[in-house]
């Protein structure tokens, strides 16, 4: 069986110039990192760019990756603090997680998706409706949470926050997250009756 | 803790004391307003996990690396040159220079013809007694070994980056 190259050894290959072994950590990453960027930017040409952005900034960066978190923690911070700056330079209210009235709803249609297409109207659409009906930092939380294989201090650390923090962060973003899907889902069954 | 849906979330999670766990887990089995909750949240927290990630456009990887190149391709040339191996070139020079300037100017004839003014006399060491052949062959040998050990680092660099 050919020996898979861990994180540590692709990042150790990329300092010493070989490109294919970075591009290959792009590979690993780029689903969630994009994911996570959509759920900053709204839409996905700006997700795009901070994902780019994020791959590019970690490159050059990447000789002061100390290897005492996971890389993946290490990256997300970096996709934090880029979309962040995107967002703040796109005048995007998101400095408030109990603000809702600063909420601005942009376009998030799922990949994939004819939003006319009855059929495909399944719960795991409506749950990524819902997501990107949340404020960015909660969205980012439970994307977090649940898809990026992190726990709740590395999840801090990737938010530069403390853990308490990120606990309760994700406690209320769940109970909107089931707020918002209870509702679409008994929107929908108002539309089909 | 605040509410039932707390408790029960860091249940879930794992993130309660082993005694706040058997308090729950004893809770959950005894309460039907616990118990149903509990299968509520846990539904959820499966259906939570079992989000989408969404997919890059297919060139993602390629406009990176694309990116990546173009900033190999704009670094000025001193940025990929070791920076000790420029200091140490550069600290080569100004002991030669500052040697030679010392050297000239202690072999310099300061005598100014009928002017009455005359150079205090310096107890100057005499630099022809120090350039001996000796000096000279310390000095190539030195040079060699300095050759020889960039050599060695240059060789490993290049031995430990074809291994990795």
């Amino acid at each position: 069986m050919q020996h898979k190259p861990t994180d540590i050894e692709l990042i150790e290959q990329s300092l010493a110039g070989d490109q294919s072994a970075y591009a290959e950590l792009i590979r690993r990453n780029q689903r969630f990192v994009f994911t996570l960027a959509l759920r900053f930017a709204k839409n996905r040409e700006d997700a795009e760019e901070i994902a780019q952005d994020c791959f590019v900034k970690a490159y050059r960066n990447l000789q002061s990756f100390q290897g005492q978190s996971k890389f993946s923690t290490w990256l997300y911070s970096i996709v934090y603090t880029t979309a962040m700056t995107h967002l703040r330079k796109k005048r995007v209210a998101t400095d408030s997680i109990d603000d809702e009235d600063t909420f601005i709803q942009i376009e998030n249609k799922p990949s994939g998706y004819d939003v006319n297409n009855v059929e495909n109207r399944s719960r795991s659409y409506y749950l990524n409706l819902a997501i990107g009906q949340l404020l960015p930092d909660d969205a980012a939380v439970i994307t977090l949470f649940y898809k990026g294989e992190q726990s709740l201090d590395e999840i801090a650390q990737a938010l530069n926050m403390e853990a308490n923090t990120v606990k309760v962060k994700l406690f209320r973003a769940r109970q909107r997250l089931k707020e918002k899907l209870e509702r679409l889902l008994k929107h929908e069954a108002k539309e089909l009756i | 803790m605040n509410s039932i849906e707390e408790k029960l979330w860091n249940y879930i999670d794992g993130t309660c004391t082993p005694a706040e766990h058997a308090a729950i887990a004893s809770l959950i089995e005894q309460d039907a307003i616990y118990r149903n909750k509990y299968n509520e949240l846990l539904a959820l927290n499966a259906e939570f996990a079992g989000m989408e990630l969404d997919e890059p456009p297919m060139a993602f990887t390629y406009n990176v690396m694309e990116q990546v190149r173009a900033e190999h391709a704009l670094k000025p040339l001193k940025a990929t040159i070791d920076a000790r191996i420029i200091k140490g070139i550069g600290a080569f020079f100004i002991l030669t220079i500052l040697a030679l300037v010392v050297y000239a100017l202690f072999s310099v004839n300061w005598h100014m013809g009928n002017m009455e003014w005359k150079m205090p006399k310096l107890n100057m060491p005499q630099l022809s007694g120090l350039l001996s052949s000796g000096v000279i062959k310390a000095f190539l040998f030195f040079d060699a070994v300095l050759c020889l050990y960039l050599a060695d680092h240059v060789l490993r660099r290049k031995k430990t980056a074809k291994a990795a």
